[in-house]
């Protein structure tokens, strides 16, 4: 495929993302605080939809197609490390990496601050990346999933996964209806 | 459910991202993902004042080809869908929203730009270290049952429920 192609799909896609990230509000800084702060769980619901409805989708396309799986190599000091700063910046941000994009769509002046931010994180990395490498970032067990270590196959473990994250929703949707936590500007926030 | 509706249901939503996945991964051969955009795009810049950067393997790999060029299309794609969306439904925000004042017990602007540019960095410097962000690693990645993902994840909400304990209630 072309570039060109590649970019014209991945605008599409984008459009779609941005859209559903809009409407869903999971966007709002009011409802990623909210989640951290365990005040509001439309963040979780979003997120787990998301995985449940990749689960099968993806258990389908590996298991029943054997479309390729791209997991990433499981490296526990950087991924915990990583994990943790991540989800520090995203409680201050009130933004993950791909929602600051919403934001800036939707109007927030302050998105624009955390992309240059995020723009010298990245760049900070990719200097500091040959130094970290050799005792953060190499070694590991190498691209581990839990299929493999289970010994199940993937499409019924994933399949078992969605399920129990269906019961899940369900039950944290009757606990907390999401239209109770929207607020009356959208924006998460009780007044 | 229309288009020009403030705010769908999360499940709706969540549905959505999840089907991206089809065309993620039979078109593109990739998973959702959106944080190694910053690497392409912040290299790229870089590269014209100090072209020293682009020898380093990490960000060579980051340059060129399909997926990178995909996924920095996949991010612009997300302000576009966010700006039509907001539109569509006559959504005004505000500069910031009105959760910072009441949470860092401030309004001002400048410790709110200044945090959101340290928020910022933090949040690509962790997602770097992890290889991966609430798209690569979070939806994608355990709906692809990775332990890394799992790992990254918990760790994740871990760092994010810690520091929001340092914040005021709204």
């Amino acid at each position: 495929m072309s570039v060109f192609a590649a970019i014209l799909i991945g605008l599409a896609m984008g459009i779609i993302f941005g859209f559903a990230l809009e409407k869903s509000r999971v966007f709002e800084p009011g409802l990623i605080v909210g989640q951290m702060q365990m005040r509001s769980f439309i963040m979780l619901k979003v997120f787990l939809t998301a995985v449940a409805t990749g689960l099968i989708v993806i258990g389908i396309l590996h298991g029943f197609f054997g479309v390729s799986l791209y997991p990433k190599n499981l490296l526990y000091g950087a991924d915990i490390l990583g994990g943790l700063i991540l989800g520090a910046g995203i409680t201050l941000a009130g933004a993950c990496p791909g929602t600051v994009f919403a934001q800036i769509g939707a109007g927030y002046r302050d998105a624009w601050l955390i992309l240059l931010g995020g723009l010298a994180g990245a760049l900070s990395f990719s200097y500091a990346e040959p130094s970290l490498k050799p005792w953060l970032l190499s070694g590991g067990p190498g691209k581990v999933t839990l299929n493999i270590l289970l010994g199940l196959p993937f499409w019924a473990l994933a399949f078992g996964f969605a399920v129990i994250l269906i019961a899940l929703l369900i039950a944290l949707e009757k606990w907390r209806p999401w239209t109770s936590e929207i607020g009356a500007n959208a924006d998460g926030l009780q007044s | 459910m229309k288009l020009t509706d403030r705010s769908w249901s999360p499940y709706i939503a969540g549905i959505l991202i999840g089907l991206l996945q089809i065309p993620a991964f039979l078109l593109i051969n990739t998973a959702i993902g959106t944080s190694s955009s910053y690497v392409t795009v912040s290299a790229t810049l870089a590269g014209f004042i100090d072209p020293g950067l682009l020898r380093i393997d990490y960000v060579a790999k980051h340059l060129s080809g399909v997926k990178n060029w995909w996924q920095v299309a996949t991010v612009v794609g997300i302000a576009l869908g966010a700006f039509v969306s907001s539109r569509l439904s006559g959504t005004v925000r505000h500069a910031v929203s009105p959760v910072w004042s009441r949470v860092l017990g401030t309004s001002s602007l400048r410790i709110r730009f200044l945090l959101s540019f340290a928020s910022g960095f933090l949040l690509l410097m962790g997602a770097r270290i992890a290889d991966g962000c609430t798209s690569g690693h979070g939806v994608s990645g355990i709906a692809q049952l990775a332990v890394s993902s799992l790992v990254t994840v918990t760790a994740m909400f871990a760092g994010g429920m810690i520091v929001a304990l340092f914040l005021r209630k709204t």
